[in-house]
């Protein structure tokens, strides 16, 4: 038997870093391809109207210009949805078309595309694409868009609603009846989403010879893309080739299909020459999926010892103009994570789509269970100060008990939505681990100190519930070589979350194996058949598992060729010998393959934990401290795992204090740039203390859970909660964010003026 | 976010920099540290049909003394007077005015004449310029000329420069004795616009009373806002608590009659009317302070 130090568990450093330190990564923007050209989308600059007409002879008078291509030259296909449980009856007459067809609905739907020589000729000829609108009213919020009379976005929906998924779990009435105490908020997340530093990037070129598409810069769900784009462009899933390359930054949104991942490849095989597309700034601000805009009317039903008996959450989510691939996740999400952690008694969820005449909104890091954490654990906080409870207490006081493990609400069970089951899990000790571990003692002790210094100070809490390890399953390929490497294929995708690192470590251990001796591979869609992507903190649960197995069956097969059983056997420098002595060249193996399942998500818990100060004269928030801790299964690679949860924070902790997609009236979007639309710095940041937990789960033989959207999570409603807390009663209640300095003047205007307009920061 | 098509020629002088202003027309605009134009450009909100590009020009790259006032040049860059240490007393709120500019890449590049010809309401050098009384030196191939900063600054982005003209100086005249000033601005958070700044110069007599008051405010109308009421209230008064407090409401109400004129304000993101008048009364009160303080 070998003995060799298992690398899970060890933070290995991380593969890769070299060459994203010293400049040698490759983004889509630094390929370029013999004969490439370049195009620009012309946008709809209004929100809202008919397209009266569409000249685009000067454009195409323009020296340099190669094709201007609008909705007429396109075949009629939609933007498919990728997850069939996103897909309703309602979505396929609301998906949007690559280019808009007769309507615009929101500024930035892109109108036509121009193909150039170069990227700056195509942006001179898309503005002498004379696009003439004829206006139509706009609804440019929610609640225009739900009022009576509104203006119609799409003839299916006469109510501009999507569909509205219902979640019910024993008698609300009942409970609420028997209730000592209800409180009811409304509480509002606003519009923000995914910046990366990177923004998209394509290059498409076509082979007539072979009839193959390749498009380098796809990332996320590769396969998917690959699948919709061979149907759309009429070429069969085979004959279309995704490549990722290094991406500066995901969170959700880019390798999503876009209309532009149909636009780009379409003119490449309509020029018969490679095209380029890089996504500039204030395009990535209207193009890109938008995210978070929701409101949720809360009510909570409790005895007057603070248990929780039943909720009612009404919520409105924001899905934009168009059902974009994602389908009703915007509603959907929300309403699996409304419930939480916690024990209830019943409860009552409707989460309702809302059309609007603003960018499509899509998932973003965390995606429905941030607002819906936003919105119960406010409401939990202006129920623990309606008990004169420590909101601490409450929340230890309904906590399932890790005995109720697995847990499952009988809700019953419905198409389209995935069963909210927590399989494991000892939430009230993670709680406890998080209340010690970060200081909750402490910090409220420096919360009054501060007070006494004439500051406003306050402590907020998190707890939450994770979706992660979102199947329907993952493939993977282990082969070895005979100079003594191994190479493990999967379609997971790499975005930066250091995945290629933790698989690799994987596969070493089921192989015994030295770690340096192993490579993963999932930068093209050719190396494996099928693949679903890294989203909803998947990759290393469901490719993992899948590579413990590929590395399994490997073994097996190799023990067919020198004996023995899979265990007895041992790979030593490129040959593989068995428990009798034979020998056989490692190369001469078939690939040994493994799939792991995974028909149900998962749920994991965590919770954040935050100190703030707020300068009472300029509404200024500082995060002193920012805690957060995740139950992640098991840590394949601590250090990876601790980045991955404060990265997450801090990108929750922009959401909640500064970042803000801004619209006017007439759906003119006024964040269209970094001077408008606000990213935190290191400068904003405290130092983010992370706390990893691991409670295995039995679900899978590697035990994981998700990690890599978990710092968000609870983060945005613990900074409101601390927030609320150091504003105190006298002010107005947190219910919506972000907390900019005037947001909080707002809610302290009228109150005792404080005395802290002379202590300086 | 690529600009349209345009002229570029470098000069290696003022002179040059000159004829090249005066032949390539009313469309022409000078590219200094770019740190303004190159953005607007790329997003197509500046459209010039040639650059000039004074970058490199290297006569004009001073901070001297001047018979006790102070001339700066106009290819100072902002992190040079950040650094200067000789700014203080009656300068002191240039230094500090630069060292708010931006982020630190900005303020490598960035100039302050760059800055003072831009004119952007929120910038931070035209407060300071008015407070301190400067003036600036606009020269043409022909002639040359000064222009109060009370005259300079006309509405947002928009000075009394002619086409032909380039800012080459600013110069701040001799102080009275005992002035100081101080700069407070806030931003949501560093490196961007403010959403209010405060410029006051105080100089205080022997029993220190204030005997000449200058308080200018950025980011709350079209351009530098001086708030006269809370100057007059000031003068001929010590610096006590009250007398502070009277004078930030009285610049606040400045600021408002300011705002309620402006088209600019309301266009930093988070920055209504009223949450500026408020930072203004902030801010003011703030300056007041640390100028006793260090009385």
């Amino acid at each position: 038997m070998n003995h060799r130090t298992p690398s899970v568990g060890t933070s290995t450093p991380r593969r890769g870093v070299d060459d994203l330190l010293t400049g040698r990564a490759r983004y889509a923007a630094d390929l370029d391809r013999p004969g490439q050209v370049h195009v620009r989308v012309v946008r709809s600059p209004l929100a809202h109207g008919r397209i009266a007409a569409l000249d685009t002879a000067e454009a195409l008078a323009l020296p340099g210009v190669l094709a201007v291509y609008t909705a007429d030259d396109l075949p009629d296909v939609r933007i498919p949805v990728r997850l069939p449980f996103a897909e309703t009856a309602e979505t396929p007459p609301l998906l949007q078309p690559p280019l808009a067809r007769g309507t615009v609905r929101y500024v930035g739907e892109p109108v036509a595309l121009v193909v150039a020589e170069d990227p700056y000729t195509a942006e001179d000829a898309a503005e002498l694409v004379d696009v003439d609108i004829d206006d139509l009213d706009v609804a440019a919020t929610m609640a225009a868009a739900t009022a009576e009379g509104a203006p119609r976005l799409h003839e299916s929906s006469p109510d501009n609603t999507v569909s509205t998924v219902s979640l019910r779990h024993g008698d609300v009435e009942a409970a609420f009846s028997r209730a000592d105490v209800v409180v009811r908020e409304r509480l509002t997340m606003h519009r923000h989403t995914a910046v990366p530093m990177e923004t998209r990037g394509l290059l498409a070129e076509y082979e007539p010879a072979t009839g193959l598409l390749t498009l380098w810069g796809g990332a996320k769900v590769k396969h998917f893309t690959r699948q919709a784009l061979g149907a759309m462009l009429g070429l069969g899933p085979e004959r279309v080739r995704v490549v990722e390359v290094h991406v500066g930054g995901g969170f959700g949104v880019r390798g999503e299909p876009y209309p532009e991942d149909f636009l780009v490849p379409f003119a490449a095989m309509r020029l018969g020459r490679p095209v380029k597309w890089t996504e500039d700034r204030a395009e990535h601000f209207v193009a890109t999926n938008h995210a978070r805009e929701q409101e949720h009317e809360w009510e909570i039903a409790a005895t007057s010892d603070g248990r929780l008996l039943a909720f009612r959450d009404r919520a409105w989510c924001d899905q934009g103009a168009y059902v974009r691939s994602q389908g009703i996740l915007p509603g959907l999400l929300p309403a699996l994570h409304a419930a939480g952690p916690y024990r209830w008694e019943a409860f009552a969820v409707d989460s309702t789509g809302v059309l609007t005449n603003r960018t499509p909104t899509g998932t973003y890091r965390g995606p429905g269970m941030t607002e819906a954490t936003f919105a119960r654990e406010r409401a939990l906080d202006l129920l623990a100060a309606e008990l004169g409870l420590d909101p601490a207490e409450l929340r230890r006081r309904n906590l399932i008990p890790a005995a109720a493990m697995p847990f499952a609400f009988d809700a019953p069970e419905q198409p389209h939505v995935p069963p909210v089951r927590y399989e494991s899990g000892d939430f009230p000790a993670s709680f406890e681990t998080l209340l010690d571990a970060a200081g909750y003692e402490a910090l409220t002790r420096e919360r009054q100190r501060l007070r006494r210094s004439g500051r406003l100070a306050g402590v907020g809490l998190a707890p939450y519930v994770e979706i992660g390890a979102v199947g329907p399953f993952e493939e993977a390929f282990v082969e070895a070589a005979d100079d003594g490497t191994f190479t493990v294929r999967t379609g997971v995708s790499s975005l930066g979350q250091g995945v290629e690192t933790v698989l690799a470590q994987i596969a070493a251990d089921a192989l015994s194996v030295p770690f340096e001796d192993v490579t993963v591979d999932f930068s093209d869609t050719t190396a494996v058949p099928m693949g679903f992507g890294a989203f909803a903190s998947r990759s290393t649960l469901l490719a993992g598992n899948a590579i413990a197995l590929a590395a399994r069956d490997l073994l097996a097969k190799a023990a067919a060729e020198v004996g023995g059983d899979p265990g007895e056997v041992r790979f030593d420098r490129g040959t593989v010998r068995g428990p009798g002595g034979a020998t056989a060249p490692a190369g001469r193996l078939p690939a040994g393959h493994g799939r792991f399942d995974k028909p149900h998500p998962g749920f994991s818990f965590g919770a954040a934990l935050s100190l703030v100060t707020v300068d009472a004269a300029t509404g200024a928030v500082r995060v002193l401290r920012h805690a957060v801790l995740h139950d992640v299964g098991r840590a394949v690679n601590p250090e990876l795992v601790r980045g991955q949860l404060a990265g997450a924070a801090s990108q929750g902790i922009g959401g909640a204090l500064l970042e803000e997609l801004v619209y006017d009236e007439q759906g003119q979007p006024l964040s269209t740039s970094f001077g408008d639309y606000l990213m935190p710095t290191a400068a904003d940041l405290p130092e983010i203390d992370v706390f990893v937990v691991e409670y295995p789960t039995p679900t899978n033989p590697l035990g994981l859970k998700g990690a890599g959207e978990s710092g968000m999570v609870g983060t945005p409603a613990a900074v409101a909660n601390a927030v609320a807390d150091a504003l105190g009663a006298a002010a107005r209640p947190v219910t919506r964010l972000p907390l900019t300095p005037g947001n909080v003047r707002e809610l302290l205007r009228g109150t005792p003026s404080p005395q802290a307009t002379t202590v300086h920061p | 976010m690529k600009p349209p098509p345009f002229a570029y020629a470098r000069a290696a002088g003022v002179p040059e920099a000159l004829a090249l202003l005066r032949d390539a027309g009313e469309d022409a605009k000078i590219l200094a540290g770019g740190q303004s134009l190159v953005p607007l450009m790329a997003y197509r909100l500046a459209r010039p049909s040639h650059l000039v590009d004074i970058g490199r020009i290297t006569t004009h790259r001073y901070v001297r003394g001047d018979g006790g006032g102070l001339r700066v040049g106009a290819l100072v860059r902002h992190l040079e007077l950040e650094r200067a240490t000789g700014l203080t007393g009656p300068w002191q709120a240039l230094r500090e005015a630069a060292g708010r500019i931006g982020h630190h890449p900005v303020r490598v590049r960035g100039t302050c004449g760059g800055s003072l010809a831009h004119a952007d309401p929120s910038a931070e050098l035209p407060v300071v310029a008015a407070a301190l009384d400067a003036s600036v030196t606009l020269q043409s191939a022909d002639g040359t000329r000064t222009v109060p900063a009370a005259d300079f600054f006309l509405a947002p982005f928009i000075t009394a420069l002619e086409p032909d003209e380039m800012l080459v100086e600013v110069a701040f005249p001799a102080p009275p004795p005992g002035l100081r000033s101080v700069f407070e601005e806030f931003q949501v958070h560093s490196g961007d616009f403010a959403l209010a700044s405060a410029a006051v110069a105080v100089a205080l007599d022997g029993d220190g009373v204030a005997t000449h008051v200058r308080v200018a405010l950025g980011s709350v109308g079209p351009v530098p806002v001086r708030a006269r009421e809370a100057e007059e209230a000031l003068t001929g008064g010590r610096l006590t608590e009250r007398a502070a407090a009277e004078a930030a409401r009285l610049a606040a109400s400045a600021a408002g009659a300011a705002a309620g004129s402006s088209a600019a304000s309301g266009e930093v993101p988070g920055g209504g009317a009223d949450f500026r008048r408020e930072l203004v009364r902030t801010l003011v009160t703030r300056a007041l302070d640390r100028l006793k303080e260090k009385s």
